[in-house]
């Protein structure tokens, strides 16, 4: 059995700003993939059925064979994706709502499955202008809850340059997840605003861990942070482990909402370890060093 | 004696809330409230007293806006609603007085007739010449909670058995009827919605020029007693029987009695002397040759009758009024139904706009049963996921053992909870289940590396001051959860809010109970040599 060995970081062999070159150069990459997109498509991301609008379909596949090109055939409307998911026998179809039609999509989509002899499993049907609506109350939700965790992160340690490390870190926690995403091509669904949510609460953690170790205790620097890391990635790893399992798991039984958390919070906390371990520590030790001293 | 339990009071809370979380998961007196003619085991939902929400036991979700334009700030000037309500409707054209409605409290005016556009109410509350602030969509409070009600009524009458309705506001102000039925597909339930339900009797009488038809000789508000659908025992079809309500105010004329009258000045006692005439309203509507009452749902003519000559004849006598029994005949039985569960729900005061506004979402049930393995086979994979990283990293179960049990008791002691409260447990749910065990662990890993680290544990003081600095970690780590999760459980985001709830109360049983008992378990394997 292999045990899981915390890497130590040799810190002294960089300077701060070598630390920090890579979290920040992979952040402006992040913010560059999210503004490109927002160019092109007028989202900043692949944004979901509950954020566009349109009928999801979940059809029951009997056996019969062909799915998928009855599928195709089934419906008046050229569906927007087809998806198979074996391990529940089911085929996920999803529409974008026409254009100014969106009355009884819904309906007409199921008439023409039980037409066709396609059983419907389930039905979702999202209204435009009530998914816009969705969309605006999520970024409202996500900026809410990372403001409350700035305001109580400057309050527990009342120190600027701390503070602003875990802020920063955070933000880059919640901007990368969203570029992977944009690049695997996950959509942007109400399970996605819940994982970003998670990861204001879950990155933070290990970055409190950190600068609690080096503010609060006595002790050395490098000490101290090599205690923190200790525990922090043993933390982040076990997360990960649960969130990989689970977006694993989920996506084989075809559980979309398991899965985009899954996926997010994964990718979330990998991006937590570079950006607590590398930006943080570096701001921390800027700091320490040379911040307070002046 | 009191000294164990004194040094041990964290790990016997925890047992405590573990009891506690069984008796309400498996005690039969926590049971789920069961339906009228159900009994408890047909209410319990596997062996557990967990209830499962839409996502994992199947039924249909239904979110819309009820349709209307409501003038806010409205001054009345001391008039009464009702003639606010008459003056609005009668600068609209063809709207009638029952689809405008003035709430004084609220100072509110509303159209609830969706032909009337936001510009033509605002001209038509200009015009009716009672000042007002602004015009929003959607309709008065008042409204929403009678439409509730109806809807409730509507589900109950039906006998779809634990459906709910309650409203919810989103983000821009703008309210909605949220509506949950378990086990029903989606067009039984849209069709049970979308009719506005108003039931009327109309009678059509031939005339010169024609069939003339007096409107609304008895509406809803006018039968004391509504029966269920029976099949009729003579020949096909089948009828709702009722009673006229033949009692009124101050010497007014009752329902009964006016529509005893109108019956007779429309002829039919002389019309229908003997059995053999016959309504011939469905052949030629235009010109019929005897009167008939007609059975309008939501302006649409269902059903057209005669009348039995008996009835008739005491119509003619006014006796009939004395009784005020009658039959409101249909052609199938279903239609009958329909009709006895709109009468008795009443109508709803304005439309739902589910294909416009709405979402729903439908689940089948046997989906729903496999979304409920699937998530229970997810869920403990992820618990196995994390045991083994625990493991791997500790390689000591005296430590990892009690992690990952203490881990699960937070989750068993938020699955007694939700029994307790009957909360629904669906997909989101289950999500903040595994994000608990996520942070459980977390917090239980500072814990452990804390007071493990720089040297032996072998005085209780040494441990103490080193769990209590790890506890203030753990407390901010908590405050951050919290704080970043509780815009999702009050924002109106689909099912999310059930996510953040069960993720909040998670890391609170964890910070409060679970955390410190393992604090104290650990003290023990540690200094206990």
């Amino acid at each position: 059995m292999v045990a899981i060995e915390v890497p130590e970081i040799n810190y002294t062999e960089y300077s701060n700003r070598q630390l920090a070159a890579i979290p920040l150069a992979v952040l402006v990459l992040a913010l560059a993939i999210i503004g490109g997109w927002y160019l092109v498509t007028g989202a900043p991301a692949n944004l979901g059925l509950e954020f566009t609008g349109g009928v999801e379909l979940r059809i029951a596949d009997d056996g019969d064979g062909n799915m998928e090109q009855r599928i195709e055939t089934a419906f008046d409307q050229e569906p927007d994706s087809v998806r198979s998911i074996p391990a529940d026998d089911v085929y996920v179809v999803t529409f974008r709502s026409a254009e100014g039609d969106p009355d009884g999509l819904a309906g007409d989509l199921e008439a023409q499955a039980d037409a066709a002899d396609l059983s419907t499993e389930a039905i979702d049907q999202v209204s435009p202008s009530f998914a816009s609506d969705t969309a605006r109350t999520a970024v409202f939700g996500v900026g809410l809850a990372f403001l409350g965790m700035s305001v109580l992160v400057f309050a527990l340690f009342r120190t600027f340059v701390p503070s602003i490390a875990v802020v920063v870190s955070a933000f880059s926690d919640l901007v990368i997840p969203v570029a992977v995403m944009n690049l695997l091509g996950i959509q942007m669904t109400l399970g996605t605003i819940a994982a970003l949510l998670m990861i204001i609460g879950y990155s933070v953690d290990s970055d409190i861990l950190l600068n609690n170790a080096v503010l609060r205790r006595t002790g050395e620097f490098y000490e101290s942070v090599s205690g923190a890391t200790r525990t922090g990635v043993t933390m982040t790893l076990t997360s990960m482990a649960a969130m990989i399992v689970m977006a694993i798991v989920a996506s084989v039984f075809g559980i979309d909402l398991l899965r985009n958390i899954g996926i997010i919070l994964a990718v979330g906390l990998c991006a937590d370890l570079m950006n607590t371990y590398l930006l943080n520590v570096s701001l921390l030790r800027w700091y320490k060093f040379e911040g307070v001293n002046r | 004696m009191f000294e164990p339990i004194k040094e041990n009071w964290r790990i016997l809370l925890l047992l405590v809330v573990v009891v506690a979380a069984s008796v309400a998961l498996f005690a039969p007196q926590f049971g789920p409230e069961t339906a009228p003619g159900e009994d408890a085991s047909e209410a319990q939902q596997g062996i557990t007293n967990l209830q499962y929400g839409l996502d994992l036991a199947g039924g249909t979700r239904v979110r819309a806006p009820l349709l209307g334009h409501t003038a806010t700030g409205v001054d009345f000037g001391g008039d009464q609603p009702g003639d606010v309500a008459q003056a609005v409707a009668n600068e609209l054209d063809g709207v009638p007085v029952r689809d405008v409605g003035a709430n004084a409290e609220e100072g509110a005016v509303e159209v609830t007739d969706q032909s009337v556009s936001e510009s033509e109410f605002r001209s038509a509350m200009d015009a009716s010449g009672y000042a007002y602030e602004d015009v929003r969509s959607g309709v008065t409070q008042e409204t929403r909670d009678v439409a509730e009600n109806v809807i409730q009524g509507k589900i109950n009458e039906a006998g779809l058995s634990g459906g709910s309705v309650q409203q919810v506001q989103s983000i821009s102000g703008e309210y909605f009827i949220l509506v949950e039925v378990p086990g029903q597909d989606r067009s039984d339930v849209i069709d049970l919605l979308e009719e506005r339900g108003t039931v009327q009797i109309d009678i059509a009488y031939p005339t010169d020029n024609g069939t003339a038809v007096q409107e609304a000789v008895l509406t809803q508000g006018d039968f004391d007693e509504i029966g269920t659908a029976a099949e009729s025992e003579r020949g096909p079809g089948a009828y709702v029987p009722v009673t006229v309500r033949n009692t009124a105010d101050d010497g007014a004329q009752s329902p009964a009695h006016e529509f005893q009258q109108a019956v007779a000045d429309r002829g039919f006692p002389s019309a229908y002397s003997s059995n053999a005439a016959q309504c011939d309203y469905s052949e030629n509507p235009d010109d019929v040759s005897n009167p008939c009452l007609l059975l309008t749902v939501d302006g649409e003519v269902v059903n057209s009758f005669g009348m039995d000559s008996d009835l008739a004849a005491s119509m003619g006598r006014g006796t009939w009024a004395d009784t005020g029994n009658f039959r409101l005949t249909t052609g199938e039985f279903e239609s009958a139904q329909t009709i006895s569960i709109n009468l008795r729900a009443g109508a709803l005061p304005a439309e739902l706009d589910i294909s416009g506004q709405g979402t729903s979402s439908t689940i089948s049930a046997t989906q729903g049963e496999n979304f409920r393995t699937y998530s229970l086979i997810t869920g403990i994979l992820a618990v196995f996921a994390v045991a083994g990283m625990v493991f791997l990293r500790y390689r000591e179960p005296r430590v990892a053992l009690p992690m990952i049990v203490t881990a699960l008791a937070e989750v068993y002691a938020l699955l007694g909870f939700a029994a307790l409260v009957s909360y629904p447990i669906e997909l989101a749910v289950i999500a903040g289940f595994i994000a608990v065990v996520g942070t459980g662990v977390d917090d239980l890993v500072i814990i452990a590396d804390e007071v493990m680290s720089e040297g032996e544990v072998n005085s209780r003081t040494v441990f103490d001051s080193r769990f209590r600095r790890a506890f203030w970690v753990i407390g901010a780590a908590a405050a951050t959860t919290i704080i970043a999760m509780s815009p999702l459980m009050v924002l109106s985001l689909g099912d999310l809010s059930g996510f953040a709830i069960f993720t909040i109360l998670g890391v609170l049983i964890g910070v409060l109970i679970t955390r410190p008992a393992y604090g104290d378990i650990l003290r023990r394997l540690l200094t206990v040599r």
